[in-house]
C-alpha cells in the first residue's frame, strides 16, 4: 500500500490543491499522512490565494504558496489570447517568486490541467492523476478509480479524502486530523458565540450551487423546531456575503420571541474567523459541503443534508460520529426537520427514529481505511470492499511504477 | 541667464538645428500669466491652455489617463508650456521614447521663455518643420508608435495634426502585412446590407481573415413582425428580436474571438452587449453609413463602440462625441469596382434599360416633387425603383411597376443611360439645401463609368471635381442642366471616364478599409497596429522570443514564417508532440496560459 518514492533525502515537497474550500479541507488527511510518513521533509502547500489563510491552519505546514488565478486570467486575457514573449517574462517572475528552486516532489490532487501543469512547473517529479507528463492522458490507478466512480456512481465506499491519500502514495491517517485554529478575536457580537450555556449550532444557510440550497422555509421550520425544546441552545447563521439575503429572510421568518437566540455571521468573517466560529459551536448543520468539512475539521459535530449531486460516501464530513441525511432524489419534497433536531438533542436515540420518506440517515466512522458512512437503522446493503480496493490499486501502482 | 537662453542652450546639445530655428523665431502665440499656485500658465484668445489653478497637477492627471506598453514610442500632440511632456517623462520608464510634435515654432519659443526645462527634455525628440519632415522624424523613431494628445494645446494646430496623423496612417497602411481576424456584423436588411458585402470583400482582398456575421438570414422573421397591427406589440417584439440577435452575435464572437468587430449601420448590437464586449477586451468599430440627422439610434450606441466612422464631417463628429463616442473619424462612402463596372450591353438590353435620362432609387418626397417637372421634354426619362406608390404623375415612366431593382439591373441602367440623375433623398421639397455627405450611388455610377448629374453636396469637392461629376444647385435648374449635358455627349464620356479613374485611384471599399484599419492600427499600436506590422507572425515572434525563451522560439520556427501565431496555435503545436513529448519550463508556461485562455469568454 505504500508507494516506493521515499529516497530518504530532506528534499522539499509540495502538495497542490487548486480547487475550492471543501476540496482543500478534504486534503487535510492526505497532508497529515504525508507529514507523518516523512516527518523530516518540509511539506509546503499550494492553494488558491483566497484560501491561503485557511491552508496555514494545516498542522506542520511549511510555506503556503498562493496560486493567483486572477493574475493568470489577466495574462491569458491580455490581447485576447495573443502570445507575447515579453509577457512570458512576467509569468517567469511570478513562478520564481513562488519558488526559486523546483520542489523535489509535487503531489497533485486535482485531475485538472492547471493543477497538473502547476505540478510540472514547480517540481522535478510529480505524483498525482497522470501516469507520466502533462501531455499523457493515461491515468494513475487512483485517478482511474476516481474517474470510474465519478461516472458510474456505484457502490463506492472510499471517501474522497482517502483517495487523495492514495494519490499521494500514503495510507489514510489513523485518526481523523484536525486543523490548528489560532486564538484570534471574533468581530462584534460574534465574540459571544460559544460562551453561554447550551448547545451552539452553526447553521450553514447557503450552498455552492443554487440547486443544493436548503429552502429558506425549511430553515425557518428547522430553527423553530430546535428552539421549541426546553434545553438551552443558540444558532449562528453561517455563510458568505452572498448568503446574507437568505440569512435575513430566515430571521424575518422566525418568531420575535426566539430571534434573540440567533446570531447572524453571514458575510462577516474571514476564513480563519469562520474556522474559530465553527470550533466554538457544538454542531455544524447544512448542505454546503465546504463549511461543513471545515466544521468537522475544527472539531464540531457535522450534520449534512445531502441531495442533488452530493453523496456522503465520497464527500461526507470526514471523521468519526458525523451525520448525513442522504436524500433519494434531487430536490426533496419533505425534509427531516423533527428527526434531525432529535438527533442533535439526543444522538443516542438516532437508531430509534421513525423513517423519513425519501431520506436515509448515515453516520461516519473511521478506521485504518479512512472514513466510511454506515446507515443508522439498517445494515449497509453494500459490502465494505475498501480493503480489497486499496490492495488492488496498490498492486496496480507497484506494477505501473515497475513499467515506468 | 534668462529661461530662454538656458533652455535653448540645453536644447542645442540634442537638436542644434531646432535651437537655431527658435533663436530666429518669434513667440507671442501664448499669453502667459501666473496660475493660482504661482507657476506660469497660458491661454490663447482667452482660452486656457493649461489649468488656471494648478498646471502641474493637471498635467499629472492627464498623464494618468494615458496608456503605454513596453517598447512603444509616444508621439505627443500639443505643445503649450510643456507641463504635460514633463509629467509624461517623469512617469514613463527611462527606455520609453517621447516625440513631441511641434507644428509651430512660436509656441515653443513661448514655452522656452516662460519656464525652465529640466533634464526631462533630454529624453524628448522634437518633430518640427513641414508636415513631411515631421512625419519622417516620427517614423524614424522606429518603435511602435502610440499617439497621445494634450487636447487644450493641440487644438491650436488641429489641421496640422490631422495631416500628420494621416501621413502616419498612410505609412501604416503601406507597411501592413499582418493578417487580422475581423468579424463584420451586418444588418438584417436595408441599404447597409450591400455595403456590408462590399466591406467583407474589400477586407478579404486585403488579406485579412474575415467572418461575416450575416443577420440578413433573419430578415424574413423580422419582417413578419412588421405585419403585426398592434404597434405596441410590434415595437416590443422587434426590440426583443434585436436583443436576441445581439445575443446571437455575442455567441458567435465568443466561439472565435476576432481582433476587431466591425459593425455596419443597423447591425443588431445593443449597448449592453457592446459594453460587455469592451469588458472582455474586444475592439469594436462602427461604420455608420447613414445620415446622422435622419437616423438617430447612434445616440444610444455612441459610447459603446471604440471607433466610429461616419460619412459626414464636423457637426456629425461633434454630435457623436457629445453622445459619448471616444474616437470618431470621417470615412466617406465608396464603390466596389468588381461589382460597379462598365458592362457591354446587347441591343435588346440597350432598348430595355436605355434612356436619355434615368433615375434609380426610392420615392422620397423631394424626388416625387421634382420628377414631374422633368416630364414632357424632348428626352426620354425612365424611372426605376420601388416605394413610388401614389406617384400617379410618374406612372408613365416608372419601370417594372415599381419593383425593387437588383444590383445587376442597376449596372445595366447606369451603363445604358445618357444622363443618370443622382438626387440625394430628402424629406423636403426640391434639393436638400444643407446636403453634406455624398451617397453611395455617386461612387457606384462613377465606378461604372456612367455620367451622372448630381445635386450639390458640401463634401463633394473633396471627393470629385467638377470635371468628374456634374452637379446642379437647384431643382429649377435641373431641366436646363439635363438639356445642356444631353448636348455634350463627348464631354459626358470624358467626365465619366475621369470619374471612374478617380474611384479606382481613391474611392474603392479597399481604400476605405485600408484607411479604417490604419486608423485603428495607429490608435491601438499594441494590438491592431502590432498585427498589421506583422509583429504577431511566427518569424517576428521567434525573434522576440529568442533572447529569453529559446524553446518557445524554436517551436515558433516550426510554423511558416509569415503565419500569424496565437497562443492557442503555439499551445496546440506543443501538445502535438504527443504523450511522451518533452516539455520545457517555457512550454509548460505556454500550456498553462492556454488553459486559462480556453475558458469560455462568458459573453452570452
Amino acid at each position: 500500500m505504500i508507494m516506493p518514492h521515499d529516497d530518504g533525502t530532506m528534499a522539499r515537497r509540495l502538495l497542490i490543491q487548486l480547487a475550492r474550500l471543501g476540496d482543500l479541507v478534504q486534503s487535510l488527511p492526505a497532508f497529515v499522512s504525508l507529514t507523518t510518513r516523512y516527518p523530516h521533509r518540509p511539506l509546503d502547500l499550494l492553494c488558491p490565494a483566497t484560501l491561503a489563510h485557511l491552508a496555514r491552519l494545516f498542522p506542520d505546514v511549511g510555506h503556503v504558496l498562493k496560486w493567483n488565478g486572477a493574475q493568470w486570467h489577466a495574462w491569458a486575457d491580455s490581447y485576447v489570447g495573443e502570445i507575447q514573449p515579453p509577457r512570458l517574462r512576467e509569468v517567469e517572475r511570478y513562478l520564481t517568486d513562488l519558488t526559486a528552486e523546483p520542489y523535489a516532489m509535487a503531489y497533485v490532487l486535482n485531475h485538472h490541467p492547471r493543477a497538473i501543469l502547476a505540478g510540472a512547473l514547480l517540481a522535478s517529479a510529480v505524483q498525482g492523476p497522470c501516469l507520466r507528463g502533462p501531455l499523457d492522458e493515461a491515468l494513475s490507478p487512483w485517478a482511474s478509480y476516481l474517474h470510474r466512480v465519478a461516472h458510474e456512481r456505484g457502490s463506492n465506499r472510499i471517501h474522497l479524502s482517502d483517495t487523495f491519500c492514495g494519490l499521494c502514495g500514503v495510507s489514510p491517517p489513523p485518526y481523523p486530523p484536525v486543523l490548528t485554529v489560532p486564538s484570534i478575536d471574533l468581530p462584534g457580537d460574534l465574540a459571544d458565540v460559544g460562551h453561554s450555556v447550551g448547545q451552539w449550532i452553526a447553521v450553514i444557510v447557503g450552498a455552492g450551487d443554487a440547486d443544493r440550497s436548503v429552502p429558506v422555509g425549511v430553515w425557518i421550520d428547522w430553527i423553530s423546531t430546535l428552539f421549541a425544546h426546553d434545553s438551552p441552545c443558540a444558532v449562528v447563521l453561517v455563510g458568505t456575503e452572498r448568503d446574507q439575503v437568505t440569512a435575513f429572510a430566515i430571521q424575518d421568518g422566525l418568531s420575535p420571541m426566539i430571534a434573540g437566540r440567533v446570531w447572524d455571521a453571514t458575510g462577516r468573517t474571514t476564513l480563519s474567523q469562520l474556522a474559530i466560529l465553527l470550533k466554538r459551536c457544538h454542531w455544524a448543520v447544512g448542505a454546503d459541503t465546504g463549511p461543513l468539512h471545515l466544521g468537522a475539521a475544527v472539531g464540531a459535530r457535522a450534520m449534512g443534508f445531502y441531495f442533488s449531486r452530493a453523496r456522503m460516501h465520497e464527500t461526507g464530513p470526514y471523521g468519526q460520529g458525523h451525520w448525513v441525511w442522504q436524500a433519494d432524489g434531487a430536490m426533496p419534497e419533505i425534509w427531516p426537520i423533527e428527526a434531525s433536531v432529535n438527533v442533535i438533542r439526543e444522538p443516542a436515540s438516532a437508531a430509534q427514529q421513525e423513517p423519513v420518506p425519501g431520506w436515509s440517515l448515515w453516520q461516519s466512522h473511521h478506521d485504518e481505511w479512512g472514513a466510511i458512512f454506515r446507515p443508522v437503522t439498517d445494515k449497509d446493503p453494500q459490502e465494505d470492499r475498501r480493503a480489497t480496493i486499496w490492495q488492488q490499486i496498490s498492486e496496480q501502482c507497484v506494477a505501473v511504477q515497475g513499467v515506468q | 541667464m534668462s529661461f530662454f537662453e538656458a533652455n535653448i542652450s540645453r536644447l542645442a546639445q540634442s537638436d542644434s538645428a531646432l535651437a537655431a530655428a527658435l533663436r530666429q523665431s518669434r513667440g507671442g502665440t501664448l499669453e502667459t500669466l501666473p496660475a493660482r499656485t504661482g507657476v506660469i500658465s497660458a491661454r490663447v484668445h482667452g482660452r486656457w491652455i493649461h489649468s488656471a489653478y494648478d498646471p502641474v497637477k493637471e498635467a499629472q492627471a492627464w498623464v494618468e489617463g494615458q496608456r503605454y506598453e513596453e517598447g512603444e514610442t509616444l508621439v505627443v500632440f500639443g505643445v503649450g508650456l510643456l507641463y504635460h511632456v514633463e509629467a509624461l517623462c517623469a512617469r514613463l520608464p527611462r527606455t520609453a521614447g517621447v516625440v513631441l510634435v511641434v507644428p509651430d515654432l512660436s509656441v515653443l519659443v513661448d514655452a522656452a521663455v516662460a519656464r525652465t526645462w529640466d533634464d526631462w527634455m533630454k529624453r524628448v525628440s522634437w518633430a518640427w518643420g513641414a508636415t513631411e519632415a515631421i512625419g519622417e522624424r516620427i517614423s524614424a523613431a522606429g518603435h511602435p508608435l502610440r499617439l497621445v494628445t494634450y487636447a487644450p494645446a493641440a487644438a491650436l494646430h488641429s489641421d496640422s495634426h490631422r495631416a500628420i496623423e494621416s501621413a502616419l496612417q498612410r505609412k501604416v497602411a503601406a507597411q501592413a502585412g499582418g493578417q487580422l481576424r475581423i468579424a463584420v456584423v451586418g444588418p438584417i436588411y436595408g441599404g447597409s446590407l450591400p455595403v456590408t458585402r462590399y466591406v467583407v470583400s474589400a477586407l478579404e482582398s486585403l488579406g485579412h481573415d474575415v467572418r461575416w456575421l450575416d443577420h440578413s438570414v433573419h430578415a424574413t422573421s423580422y419582417h413578419q413582425l412588421e405585419l403585426l397591427k398592434n404597434s405596441q406589440h410590434r415595437l416590443a417584439l422587434q426590440s426583443k428580436y434585436a436583443e436576441m440577435l445581439s445575443r446571437i452575435t455575442m455567441a458567435q464572437l465568443a466561439e472565435d474571438p476576432p481582433d476587431l468587430v466591425l459593425s455596419l449601420a443597423q447591425a443588431p448590437l445593443i449597448l449592453p452587449a457592446l459594453e460587455h464586449l469592451r469588458r472582455k477586451k474586444f475592439l469594436t468599430a462602427m461604420w455608420f453609413v447613414e445620415n446622422y440627422r435622419h437616423l438617430t439610434y447612434w445616440q444610444q450606441l455612441a459610447a459603446g463602440y471604440d471607433f466610429w466612422f461616419v460619412i459626414q464631417q464636423a457637426p456629425c463628429i461633434a454630435a457623436l462625441k457629445q453622445a459619448g463616442a471616444k474616437d470618431v473619424r470621417y470615412l466617406p462612402m465608396a464603390a466596389d469596382p468588381s461589382v460597379h463596372r462598365p458592362v457591354e450591353l446587347t441591343l435588346a438590353e440597350r432598348e430595355e434599360f436605355g434612356s436619355d435620362v434615368s433615375f434609380v432609387g426610392a420615392g422620397y418626397a423631394n424626388r416625387r416633387e421634382i420628377f414631374p417637372r422633368l416630364l414632357g421634354h424632348d428626352w426620354t426619362f425612365k424611372l426605376w425603383g420601388n416605394e413610388w406608390d401614389g406617384a400617379t404623375a410618374l406612372t408613365s415612366i416608372l419601370q417594372r411597376n415599381g419593383v425593387r431593382i437588383d444590383t445587376d439591373t442597376c449596372q445595366k441602367v447606369f451603363n445604358a443611360s445618357a444622363v443618370n440623375l443622382n438626387l440625394h433623398s430628402w424629406a423636403g421639397a426640391g434639393l436638400d439645401p444643407n446636403g453634406d455627405f455624398v451617397n453611395p450611388r455617386t461612387f457606384e455610377l462613377a465606378s461604372c463609368g456612367a455620367f451622372q448629374l448630381t445635386d450639390c453636396r458640401s463634401l463633394m469637392p473633396d471627393l470629385f471635381t467638377a470635371s468628374e461629376v456634374a452637379t446642379v444647385s437647384s431643382s429649377e435648374a435641373l431641366p436646363g442642366e439635363i438639356t445642356r449635358w444631353l448636348r455634350e455627349p463627348e464631354q459626358r464620356v470624358a467626365m465619366a471616364a475621369q470619374a471612374r479613374q478617380r474611384v479606382l485611384a481613391e474611392h474603392t471599399y479597399v481604400h476605405r478599409m485600408r484607411a479604417l484599419l490604419s486608423h485603428v492600427g495607429v490608435a491601438s499600436p499594441d494590438r491592431i497596429g502590432s498585427i498589421l506590422r506583422g509583429d504577431r507572425q511566427a518569424a517576428a515572434l521567434a525573434v522576440a522570443a529568442d533572447e529569453s525563451f529559446s524553446s518557445v522560439a524554436s517551436t515558433l520556427r516550426t510554423f511558416p514564417p509569415a503565419q500569424r501565431v496565437e497562443l492557442k496555435q503555439l499551445a496546440a503545436q506543443i501538445r502535438s508532440r504527443g504523450p511522451m513529448g518533452t516539455l520545457s519550463r517555457e512550454d509548460l508556461m505556454v500550456l498553462m496560459l492556454d488553459e486559462y485562455r480556453s475558458e469560455t469568454k462568458d459573453l452570452v
